[in-house]
């Protein structure tokens, strides 16, 4: 069988591209693409180790449970960005995060 | 109480208390102030008197005012009670007392604030007192400084007069080289006898290699090369005269200026006199015969009554010095002791003329006083003749003393003083016949008026002391060295030289000037004489090298360091380094997202790198 | 064995593509593609949650990500009518993200292949135990127990086992019933976790989804003028 180390393997990389989407791109909403895929990374690890921990043949659920309530968490988080997102280009146009520049005002 | 050993240190104490109250509590009542003065003046002298007629009070006490875990570093204060000291103190106290009763008439009316004028006074008492009595170089030093402070005062005194002023100044500075030399010989006398008490010198100048020991002598001598005011540091006595006329008397003839030639004997008798190598001896005695010819040609074309005194003194000074160089202190202190006497007796006769002649110095605007004030003028000649060393007045003794020396030691110095006895005759008589003989040329001397009873007393008992301080009967039990006894008068080569000098000068006055009918000095108008107005262009000479190049320089060279140094790289430099250090940081903030989120991912790297590795 | 080879195999190939897949999330300028590179890239972590035995999971992965959420990335981006990037990239700052992320991929991997039994590399591991027996899910792992814990990380994934799962089911199975059970029900053991341990913890939750669209609703409402 695979190791449990591939599957973290897996999840870091997966995590390193999202984070390399995240600084690089400049749509934002590009940028949220990456977030959710950040996430969905952190499922991966998270289930891996459930298998891992498991003890007597059975998984730990916790560990499921845990990765449901980030899907959750993912899908409200994504409904709010999306809005904002919205939100923003009405007032500026654009969904560059270039355009983001006003935070030291 | 037995702290009555501790009373010599009233003779310090005393005067630096009143100079403290006449100057914090009294500084609205000059008349209080000078009471005050004159009897810490008095008590002084009077203890001092005590004491020479063998008043025993014990060993005073030593005060460690700094101490040091090694011995011979701490400073101790102490006093030396020997007959040297004892007897130096007599002078001091006895003119200081004088020059403090003469002032009363002398300061009388002026308008500057006269407790300032008295608590100088009395500061300088204490500090001359710390000289004389002091028991270590480093007190010595102390009292040397203080000497200083007080002669910039005084000197000063008038400080709204921009001669005056400037005059405090340069003398104060020029002693400031010799000091420095003076420190570093004290340091050096530390280093190589090991001790700066001079109880504990004795005999170790044999251990000490003549070379060093030259070094030491000398640079000690610096010290009195600025304070009694030798070539080539001499230039600041002569405008020291700017100040008043009794603090010339006290500070600028009698006792200050002989500081220098005292602690030099001081020297020489704790030290032994085989630490005075003879190249040490050399310089000592050149320095004093060259100060001693050049003050005298420079005193004869001098028109300024206090200035002819000032160069006199000067001379009269090279001389002291002079003698100690040929190891003949028992005759340098003999005349600083005669000299205290008839030079403070002169420059107070000439205080009283200035003062009655309506304070005029110029002696062709003055003539006839003879008949105007005769006490004064007789008291002033009794000064004159001391000094121009004819038989019977004190000054002859003790010039015929350092004569007899020189001419043991070293012809060449004997010819030296010789000249400049011959010369000090002509000029002390050229100051004589235009004051009194002849007419009033001025109006100022046309209604000069005796001088007051406060003067006119000092200078009666000036006179008498300049009469009679040279006969043995007196020096012998008051002149300022241990066991000194005054020879008497023998006939001989030196007798017959000074008598000579004495008529050659004599007959040069007398030829030139007359007997009072000149409104002109003949020997003016020619380049020398102009030289010698200019003082042989020495001040010029110190002016245009000395402040025009040497301080200017330094001047410029500082300016640059403040200018470009300071300012520029350090202050400005600094300023512009933190300004673009902001920028630096302010650049961090640029309300980028991108930046900051770059930013945080940097964090975060890192994070995870602290916590994966546990560093 | 053949069985587990081609799991294996399997398990290779949609990692490879899910990468890929996320790679060309990153790359490719127009937003359009990059949702759909996403869409596939989730549909691969759902399959391999499926061969992790995490069938409930891989379901919800793919109905919730690969389903609404890339639904409602192509609704905005259809809606906004969003173009190609179009200002000139900054190399720098792209360098500079590609170096930060690349160092944290390759942080990732040296620990996980530092695992005990993943390679003989026992430095990291020994630091990670400590530091992940207390971050472990289980409330039951304490630092006492790390080492043991830390053995199970290395090699391969323990078996699932159908009797196990049936007495995790049922406590008062008989041995006999247990050992004759086949297959393991995930979603009830799941569900049986959800609503019992974390029972509040899940409400809570949906909670959150409901202000979340509520809020959402909020702010993308168009603001009148007036």
């Amino acid at each position: 069988m695979i190791p449990l180390a591939h599957y973290l393997i897996l999840s870091g990389i997966l995590f390193s591209i999202g984070l390399a989407g995240v600084l690089i791109r400049k749509n934002i909403i590009v940028v949220f693409m990456c977030l959710e895929m950040m996430l969905t990374a952190a499922n991966v690890a998270l289930v891996a180790f459930s298998r891992a921990q498991g003890t007597a043949g059975v998984p730990v659920y916790d560990a499921q449970v845990l990765s449901l309530f980030i899907t959750g968490i993912a899908a409200a988080e994504v409904a709010i960005g999306l809005a904002l997102i919205v939100a923003m280009f009405r007032a500026r146009r654009t969904v560059e995060s270039t355009a983001l520049n006003s935070l030291k005002d | 109480m037995n702290m009555i050993h501790n009373l010599p240190w009233l003779f310090l104490v005393l005067p630096l208390l009143v100079a403290a109250i006449d100057w914090l509590c009294f500084s609205k009542h000059p008349r209080l102030a000078a009471t005050l003065s004159l009897l810490s003046a008095a008590g002084t002298f009077g203890l001092c008197v005590a004491y020479l007629n063998g008043l025993q009070t014990g060993t005073p006490g030593v005060y460690t005012w700094m101490p040091c875990s090694l011995e011979q570093l701490c400073l101790h204060l102490g006093l030396v009670m020997d007959p040297l000291a004892m007897r130096m103190m007599l002078v001091v106290t006895g003119i200081g007392l004088l020059v403090h009763f003469f002032s009363i008439g002398y300061m009388k009316g002026d308008s500057s604030n006269l407790s300032r004028y008295y608590a100088g006074l009395s500061i300088f008492m204490f500090s001359m007192s710390t000289i004389v009595l002091a028991d270590n170089l480093a007190m010595t030093f102390i009292g040397w400084e203080m000497v200083g402070f007080s002669s910039y005062l005084l000197i000063g005194h008038w400080f709204d007069k921009a001669s005056a002023a400037d005059a405090a100044k340069k003398a104060f500075i020029t002693n400031r080289v010799g000091d420095f030399g003076f420190l570093l010989g004290i340091l050096l006398t530390l280093g190589f006898f090991g001790t700066m008490n001079f109880a504990d010198m004795a005999g170790k100048a044999a251990g000490i290699a003549p070379a060093l020991l030259t070094v030491t002598i000398v640079c000690l001598f610096c010290g009195a090369v600025g304070k009694s005011a030798q070539f080539p540091l001499h230039v600041w006595l002569p405008d020291a005269m700017e100040g008043p006329t009794p603090v010339s008397a006290l500070i600028h003839a009698a006792t200050m200026v002989a500081a220098g030639v005292y602690m030099l004997v001081r020297l020489q008798v704790s030290m032994g006199v085989e630490a005075f190598t003879e190249t040490a001896c050399c310089i000592i005695a050149s320095v004093g015969a060259i100060t001693a010819v050049i003050a005298a040609i420079m005193a004869v074309q001098q028109d300024d009554i206090k200035r002819i005194l000032a160069y006199s003194t000067l001379s009269q000074l090279g001389y002291m010095v002079m003698a100690v160089g040929l190891l003949a202190g028992e005759a340098a202190m003999f005349h600083l002791y005669t000299h205290a006497w008839f030079k403070a007796l002169l420059f107070l006769g000439a205080g009283a003329i200035i003062v009655c002649c309506h304070h005029e110095q110029d002696i062709w605007k003055m003539g006839g006083l003879r008949k105007r004030m005769p006490l004064t003028v007789l008291c002033f000649l009794m000064g004159t003749c001391a000094l121009i060393a004819i038989p019977g007045f004190s000054g002859f003794f003790s010039k015929e003393a350092i004569l007899d020396a020189a001419l043991a030691k070293n012809p060449v110095f004997f010819w030296m003083g010789a000249g400049v006895a011959a010369l000090t005759t002509f000029y002390m008589l050229r100051l004589c016949i235009v004051d009194f003989l002849g007419s009033a040329r001025d109006h100022g001397a046309e209604h000069a008026r005796e001088a007051g009873f406060t003067m006119a007393l000092p200078l009666l008992i000036l006179a008498v002391m300049a009469i009679i301080s040279g006969y043995g009967f007196i020096a012998n039990d008051l002149v300022p060295f241990n066991g000194f006894h005054a020879h008497g008068f023998e006939l001989g080569l030196p007798f017959y030289v000074s008598m000579g000098s004495l008529a050659v000068g004599i007959l040069l006055a007398v030829a030139i000037y007359g007997f009072g009918g000149r409104t002109k000095d003949p020997l003016a108008g020619n380049c020398i004489s102009k030289a010698l107005r200019n003082r042989l262009y020495i001040d010029a000479l110190y002016d245009k090298v000395l402040i025009g190049g040497l301080q200017q320089g330094f001047a410029h060279l500082m300016q640059f360091l403040d200018s470009y140094i300071i300012r520029g790289i350090i202050c400005q430099g600094l300023m512009w380094f933190t300004v673009r250090l902001g920028y630096l940081f302010s650049a961090i903030q640029c309300g980028s997202l991108r930046a900051y989120t770059l930013v945080s991912g940097i964090g975060l790297v890192i994070l995870i790198l602290l916590l994966a590795y546990q560093f | 064995m053949f069985e587990s080879s081609l799991c294996q195999i399997l398990f290779y190939v949609l990692a490879a593509v899910a990468v890929l897949c996320a790679i060309g999330v990153v790359a490719y300028r127009n937003p359009v593609n990059s949702a759909m590179c996403m869409a596939m890239s989730f549909a691969m972590v759902a399959a391999i949650f499926f061969g992790m035995g995490a069938q409930f999971l891989g379901i919800v992965q793919l109905i919730v990500y690969a389903g609404a959420i890339l639904v409602l990335f192509l609704f905005v981006v259809m809606m906004l009518d969003i173009h190609d990037e179009r200002s000139s990239s900054n190399y720098v700052h792209a360098a500079m993200g590609v170096l930060i992320a690349g160092f944290f991929a390759g942080l990732v991997i040296n620990v996980s292949l530092g695992l005990p039994g993943a390679t003989d590399n026992p430095c990291p591991a020994k630091t990670l135990c400590s530091s992940f027996g207390e971050l472990l899910i289980g409330d039951a792992r304490t630092v006492s127990e790390a080492p043991a814990a830390a053995a199970r990380y290395g090699g391969a994934l323990p078996e699932l086992s159908a009797a196990a799962a049936a007495r995790l089911e049922n406590p008062a199975i008989s041995e006999a019933d247990a050992a004759r059970a086949t297959s393991i029900s995930d979603v009830k053991l799941l569900g049986k976790c959800l609503y019992t341990h974390y029972n509040i913890a899940f409400v809570i939750l949906s909670f959150a989804l409901l202000s979340g669209t509520v809020g959402a609703v909020a702010l993308a409402r168009k603001i009148r003028k007036d």
